[in-house]
């Protein structure tokens, strides 16, 4: 007796297209890439609970995963300097399709689809010149690449689409790598990492940087906040034990460091894995190797953190956040962190929503 | 290979709730209850404000200090008091520009202790101390009531810590479970406490002997910790010893005797070293002693892992050293 799910992946395999939503597979609010017992690779969906919605296989280690907006499809992206992604059909596992990085070009493991969901975008290295691109990918015509324009920067990391502007926000994290030298930083004298705001064509809007004296600070991590502004997550590549405060926020067109005092900034071992916009306004930050997630006012700065070892994964989830861990665990982000799930899995570094 | 290596951890006692009991009675509560002492003796000592009888207070303290502070968990990092009792490492001179504003302007703030608790964490602690009783500074009323500042404050943090351990911490870490605010299992007390001794062995290897050793070509003897006043490798034996213990603590009826014959080698080469501020770290041939003291270490922090870590669960993280 073929139960619905498996119905429905007959349905797709066999051409048909059934309006699948994310509920048919099994109503993930998130995605996490993850590492299993086995040592083989999946990507997890996770509900609200902390529950595992499902695990498809991956072939490798994956790092951050893009949610179509409306289908349950899902692009995992392998851990940077890779060159592929795939597309995941989140119901039956099938894999949708294989995006490679078009020649002399890498990706960098983030990516977001436009509003409409027709188009993915991703972020990448243009080797030759080093300038950081954004990939323009068509999602219903079987995922082709139609484009590319400039990210406005080096190193494009994380980028995200902000709904209330309909803009894209880029975080040139500011750090040229090669692929034939793996993740050696070939730049840090001169690095000047940058936000940039975007429209979708690509025409520039906005683009901020910390002071120059700061610029050893890599901006790799940002979440959007409804009203437009943009919380940024800094990884400082001077002497950890000079970092500065790592947390920001972009808003009116200025780009500022939150407060935070010398014992907070030090927890962080200079280095901000993950930030999520909390819809209370505030802001988290994760540091999996200070094995901590920070909560910061936008106003006010830091105001309170919790241990967690190897923390990473932070989103939004309903009126709080959710986290993730590579020892398995699921929390509830509140006025402090709670468990609500523990899973036989290694969480890698981000948990993205739905 | 990997079930293989699963198979093998799997079959390794884990430390018993008995280990966690042994630590927190015969090794947090007596440290912190020996530092608070040892603070509230230095203000004794500061009250005439001569200089010998102050830094005999500043080393014994300095000395106490070492036995705490690789507890970076608990009420330390609750109340946030890491870096106002010791600021280091200090890449910026930090502590002499903070020192610097303070005297410039002679700021009254040294006469209150809850003012005193406003100033830059920099000029707090045992660092600034140390460059009040052995810097270049001329001895000025000022720096006396500074430096019987500092000697408060550093005794009032240590009876808070010790009260907040005693009275409370102490149960918490004890009885883990779903009622417990900050320690839901044993499994996350064991973990919590073996990350408190590996991050422990690492700042030693990284920060106390990584820092002046620097490389081969550019050695940095001014970045050994506490170098004015000499004590360098006296904190770094000091902090062999107290790691030694609370390994030891923590383990409980489980031998580990990769680790103890680790500990016992790595101690007796910085007891037989004999630079007390580590200036030979520049000098290719004593450089040698201090590179093999460091490998000692690096030698614990392996058997550690092996014989402790492994045995609760505890890998090397899959985010924390990946990178992105």
């Amino acid at each position: 007796m073929p139960n619905r799910r498996s119905f429905l992946a007959g349905l797709l395999a066999s051409g048909m297209t059934a309006e699948l939503s994310w509920a048919d597979a099994g109503g993930p609010s998130h995605l996490a890439a993850a590492m299993r017992p086995d040592g083989r690779y999946v990507l997890a969906g996770l509900r609200p609970g902390g529950e595992l919605a499902f695990t498809q296989p991956l072939p490798g280690r994956g790092h951050a995963a893009v949610a179509h907006p409306t289908r349950p499809e899902a692009v995992a992206f392998a851990r940077r300097p890779g060159t592929y992604a795939l597309v995941l059909d989140c119901v039956s596992g099938r894999v949708l399709q294989e995006l490679s990085a078009p020649a002399g070009h890498h990706f960098y493991g983030h990516g977001t689809f436009s509003q409409d969901g027709t188009r993915l975008l991703t972020t990448e290295n243009h080797v030759a010149s080093g300038q950081g691109r954004i990939g323009i990918w068509a999602r219903d015509d079987g995922y082709a690449r139609v484009g590319a324009m400039p990210s406005g920067g080096i190193g494009p990391h994380e980028m995200l689409r902000l709904p209330a502007r309909s803009l894209l926000a880029v975080a040139n994290g500011g750090i040229l790598t090669r692929p034939e030298t793996g993740r050696e930083k070939l730049n840090l004298a001169t690095m000047r990492p940058n936000l940039t705001l975007m429209r979708d064509d690509g025409e520039i809007i906005d683009q901020v940087a910390l002071p120059e004296a700061l610029h050893l600070s890599s901006l790799r991590h940002i979440a959007g906040f409804t009203d437009g502004r943009v919380a940024c997550g800094f990884q400082w590549e001077g002497d950890p034990f000079d970092s500065p405060a790592l947390v920001g926020l972009y808003k009116d067109g200025a780009l500022r460091l939150l407060d935070s005092p010398p014992e907070a900034t030090r927890r962080l071992a200079a280095y901000v894995g993950s930030v999520a916009a909390l819809p209370d306004g505030r802001i988290a930050a994760t540091s999996p190797r200070g094995g901590v997630v920070q909560i910061f006012d936008p106003t006010l700065g830091f105001l309170s953190q919790s241990p967690q070892a190897d923390i990473c994964g932070v989103a939004a989830s309903g009126g709080a956040g959710l986290a993730t861990d590579g020892l398995g665990g699921v929390h509830h982000v509140g006025k402090r962190l709670t468990r609500i799930g523990q899973h036989d899995l290694a969480f890698d570094n981000h948990l993205v929503a739905i | 290979m990997r079930r293989l290596l699963c198979a093998a951890l799997l079959a390794l006692p884990l430390p018993s709730m008995a280990g966690v009991g042994a630590v927190v009675s015969d090794h947090i509560l007596p440290a912190h209850a020996g530092f608070a002492a040892a603070t509230e003796e230095l203000v004794t000592a500061s009250a005439a404000c001569q200089r010998p009888q102050m830094q005999a207070g500043y080393h014994a303290a300095f000395d106490a200090w070492m036995g705490v502070s690789h507890i970076q968990f608990g009420p330390i990092e609750a109340e946030g008091l890491s870096l106002a009792i010791a600021f280091w490492p200090d890449p910026k001179n930090q502590t002499e520009k903070a020192l610097g504003r303070l005297i410039a302007a002679e700021d009254p703030a040294v006469n209150d202790p809850a003012e005193f608790a406003e100033v830059s964490v920099a000029a707090q602690g045992l660092m600034a101390l140390e460059s009040l009783l052995y810097g270049a500074r001329d001895e000025t009323p000022y720096t006396c009531a500074l430096a019987q500042a500092i000697a408060r404050h550093l005794a009032q943090s240590a009876a808070r810590l010790e009260a907040a351990w005693r009275e409370r911490h102490a149960a918490l870490l004890m009885h883990p479970g779903p009622e417990n605010d900050i320690y839901t299992s044993q499994t996350e007390v064991q973990r919590v406490l073996y990350t408190a001794l590996s991050t422990g062995l690492e700042f030693l290897h990284d920060q106390r002997l990584g820092r002046p050793l620097g490389t081969y070509e550019r050695p940095r003897p001014t970045r050994a910790e506490a170098r004015r006043s000499a004590r360098s490798l006296r904190n770094i034996t000091l902090n062999l010893q107290a790691l030694q213990a609370f390994a030891t603590a923590l383990a409980g009826q489980q031998d580990m005797p990769k680790s103890r014959a680790a500990f016992a080698e790595a101690i007796a080469r910085a007891e037989s070293l004999d630079d007390p501020a580590l200036h030979g770290v520049a000098d290719p041939a004593a450089r040698l002693r201090a590179e093999v003291l460091q490998q000692g270490v690096a030698a614990v922090q392996r058997a550690v892992a092996e014989e402790i870590g492994a045995g609760l669960g505890v890998r090397a993280g899959f985010n924390a050293l990946d990178g992105d």
